[in-house]
């Protein structure tokens, strides 16, 4: 986890796509994805991620519907509309997927701190 | 590194997801409940329709307490949509047939969401469940004692009469067993 100078943001996971920080200022998660950053309270951004993870790859795929490769998100109190090819999907999916499991392994952790602390 | 996640809620998205779940069962079961209280309005089962219909109260106030729950804790608990409801049962005895299968459907997530609470180490929601799983030996004992009510009564002549009129009597006393 990589702490940017002088500002309040953490890094949880990073690919060559985008990455998701933590900013421990306004306890917001940031998406920065397709050059664009988006901030997410912890509540959205698990429905978010949720709504990303019920995306049916197989379907866009195999659908002959003239718009089915596409995908929309629209988060809620979020000025931001998702608009994804599958590709993208897969993305950020991976980001997303990785920040869960570090926020999850950190969760562990800081857990474990307590209990021995 | 703050944990926001869990700043945001003590409930894990796994035992949030299966307590949402859990929310649109009992949802579930009340529309159930008062689909068989209109059915038995319908043929004459007076007594029995009034006792569903309660019973219909009562789930969705089961419903009520663990939507309260998800939110109290942080977390987001959903108003569930309700599809598929039957209206129309084969028999007055297949109603409580019915009902009786719900109760263990019910139970048997109950148990399972318990084992996932253990599992998860989340013992909070362990603790609030444990009110559920007692109401369900009382839900599963008085299911069972009307459905005997039409092997010991007997369907014939005035019997789906007596039994109509014995339903609402049926009761789980705090020592266990009929009041």
């Amino acid at each position: 986890m990589q702490i940017k100078a002088n500002t309040h943001l953490i890094e949880v996971f990073r690919t060559e796509a985008g990455a998701v920080y933590q900013c421990e200022a306004s306890n917001n998660f940031i998406l920065e994805f397709a050059d664009r950053s988006t901030a997410f309270k912890p509540g959205n951004f698990i429905d978010f991620s949720k709504r990303l993870f019920a995306i049916n790859l197989a379907e866009m795929l195999c659908s002959p519907a003239k718009h089915a490769d596409l995908a929309i998100i629209m988060p809620p109190y979020c000025e931001t509309c998702f608009l994804l090819t599958i590709t993208e999907v897969i993305s950020l999916q991976r980001i997303l997927g990785g920040a869960k499991t570090i926020l999850h392994l950190n969760s562990i952790l800081r857990t474990s701190q307590l209990q021995f602390a | 590194m703050k944990d926001l996640l869990r700043l945001r809620t003590s409930l894990s998205e796994e035992i949030e997801t299966l307590l949402n779940e859990q929310i649109k069962v009992e949802a579930y079961s009340s529309s159930l409940y008062l689909a068989m209280s209109s059915w038995c309005n319908r043929n004459g089962y007076d007594n029995s329709a009034g006792y569903l219909e309660r019973q219909s109260g009562e789930e969705r106030e089961h419903m009520l307490k663990l939507f309260r729950y998800i939110n109290d804790l942080g977390g987001k608990a959903i108003s569930p949509e309700v599809t598929n409801i039957p209206q129309e049962f084969d028999s007055f005895k297949g109603i409580f047939e019915l009902a009786l299968q719900q109760e263990i459907q019910v139970t048997s997530n109950f148990n399972r969401i318990s084992d996932r609470c253990q599992k998860a180490n989340d013992y909070v929601t362990l603790q609030f469940l444990q009110w559920f799983l007692k109401e369900q030996i009382e839900e599963e004992y008085v299911a069972r004692r009307i459905l005997e009510l039409f092997d010991i009564i007997g369907e014939e002549g005035t019997g789906r009469w007596q039994i109509d009129k014995q339903i609402p009597k049926v009761s789980y006393g705090d020592e266990g067993g009929e009041d």
